[in-house]
């Protein structure tokens, strides 16, 4: 059994008074402190390479994106929230995706599909804000997942250095 | 004319009423916002002083719900029997001596001077307890009915040392009238206030403080909206403009508190070293003052922590009642010696 020894208080303490004012001064005093809060959608979070945002899929410089649609990526999703479809192309490549959707509300950023993928087609962005009315429009097909290689090279790079590291 | 002056009167000093709860609802949220380092409301206008606004329109647009088994009379009457009380006791506070405006003479500038103004005061602000338990026992719901019940124990204990200690500042100034009581201190020397009376002012004028906080449900002594332990307290089924009528209530109870310290112990209007000042730097100066236990009222919210609820009582009856009553006493034996 633990005993607490409380400290007895000083019979300045038990008047009571004096301490409230004491209170009163340091909130007062807290008033002219600096302000922590950051105004979000103005200021917003600064991001890193680290950051694992939403999926994105990297367009190269000829336009087109690497994915194969080897399915890698969505088998090794754990919230199913990849669906592909392939079809053949006249590419070097051979295969392309013909859909490729994610349902942003099923992703939880785990960051797998991009560890999955050997094409480095997918890579985890810096856009953390989702916001629609309907369910429907969360579910991101081909077009609105496509972002500039350039935008995600700093990830890219990161990714890179990581799995440079097996 | 006198007619159309006392309306004019009238409409001035409740706007003004309304217009200050206003800005208190937004002031305790900037205040309480620099002291936990945050900004606060900044949306609505700029700098968020357009917020009152914008939760009005909001508390108008809610649903209006009656939960079933209320006693719907009763339920709705609560919010009025909690707002007007509050709203009718300033119409004895004396805000400013003689008082022209462009060159119209409006007397004395204060709805009315009873010669029991100080009793009416009290009077009204005591039935502002029946808002409270009524809306707690309307509601049929065990959190608003235990609100109620502790926000009336609390009010009728804590109005007992108020009115002693009121009553140190009627034997002081030798009248209940509030302008009276005013103008006894109004002699252009700030020592006369009733605060300055060595030992009987300032004891009088912290009980009078901490009592019209336990008065007007405030922190640390908001037992009956007690958010932890029971949801909202008596409002907890109140909803719409219901809700916001029981807000008003208390903005407006805190305004006229706040008043009434401010006339009973430092001396109303009475400018210091200019004794017959311009009505408007009366009126500016009884301003500063209640400004400042308004202040008061939001500044020790975001300071103190909620007593418990024996605590309260035992601080009531055992602590403030006692130094109340020997301060009475010791007013008397002031004024017999002087
Ligand atoms: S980040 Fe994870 S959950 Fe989201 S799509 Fe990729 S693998 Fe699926
Ligand atoms: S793992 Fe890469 S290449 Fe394979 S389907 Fe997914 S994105 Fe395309």
């Amino acid at each position: 059994m633990v005993v607490v020894q409380r400290r007895e208080l000083t019979f300045w303490e038990r008047m009571y008074l004096p301490e409230i004012v004491r209170g009163l001064v340091i909130t007062f005093k807290k008033m002219f402190e600096p302000r922590v809060t950051r105004q979000y959608p103005e200021q917003a979070m600064p991001t890193t390479e680290v950051t694992r945002g939403q999926p994105r899929l990297a367009v190269k410089d000829d336009g087109n994106i690497a994915c194969v649609s080897c399915g890698l990526c969505e088998a090794a999703c754990p919230a199913y929230a990849i669906t592909i479809d392939g079809q053949e192309t006249d590419r070097f490549i051979e295969r392309e995706p013909e859909r490729f959707d994610i349902d942003m509300l099923r992703c939880i950023l785990c960051g797998f599909c991009e560890e999955a993928c050997p094409k480095e087609a997918i890579f985890m962005s810096n856009e953390l804000e989702l916001a629609n009315t309907t369910r429907e429009g969360l579910v991101y097909d081909m077009e609105q997942l496509k972002r500039s290689t350039s935008t995600l090279q700093p990830r890219i790079d990161y990714v890179r250095k990581i799995n440079d590291r097996w | 004319m006198t007619f159309l002056i006392l309306l004019i009167k009238a409409s001035l000093i409740y706007g003004g009423l309304l217009v200050t709860a206003a800005v208190m609802t937004l002031a305790e949220r900037k205040i309480s916002a620099r002291i936990q380092l945050r900004i606060g409301p900044n949306r609505v206008g700029p700098g968020g002083v357009l917020q009152p606004l914008a939760d009005g329109v909001k508390f108008i647009l809610k649903e209006e719900i009656t939960p079933d088994g209320a006693n719907k009379g009763i339920f709705r009457l609560a919010p009025i029997m909690a707002a007007v009380p509050a709203m009718l006791t300033v119409a004895v506070i004396p805000f400013a001596g003689e008082t022209v405006i462009f060159g119209l003479d409006f007397g004395l500038l204060s709805l009315t001077d009873l010669d029991i103004g100080l009793l009416f005061v009290l009077a009204l602000s005591g039935l502002s307890v029946y808002g409270v338990i009524l809306g707690g026992w309307a509601s049929n719901s065990k959190y608003s009915l235990l609100g109620g019940l502790r926000a009336s124990a609390q009010m009728v204990s804590y109005e007992l040392s108020l009115i002693m200690t009121a009553l140190t500042v009627v034997a002081l100034s030798g009248s209940m009238d509030l302008r009276e009581i005013v103008e006894v201190q109004n002699t252009g020397n700030p020592l006369a206030w009733n605060c300055f009376t060595p030992v009987i002012g300032q004891v009088g004028l912290i009980l009078f403080v901490i009592a019209t906080f336990a008065e007007t449900n405030r922190h640390p002594f908001d037992f009956a909206e007690c958010e932890p332990e029971l949801v909202g307290g008596f409002h907890t089924e109140y909803s719409s403009m219901k809700f916001a009528l029981f807000f008003l209530g208390e903005y407006c109870a805190m305004t006229v508190m706040a008043c009434l310290t401010t006339v009973l112990f430092l001396g109303g209007y009475s400018v210091p070293f200019w004794e017959d000042a311009p009505w408007m730097v009366e009126l500016a100066t009884f301003m500063a003052k209640t400004s400042f236990f308004l202040f008061l009222f939001i500044w020790v919210r975001w300071t103190l922590p909620r007593f418990r609820y024996d605590q309260l009582m035992n601080l009531g009856w055992k602590v403030f009642l006692p130094i109340a009553l020997a301060n009475l006493l010791l007013a008397g034996a002031f004024i017999s010696l002087t």
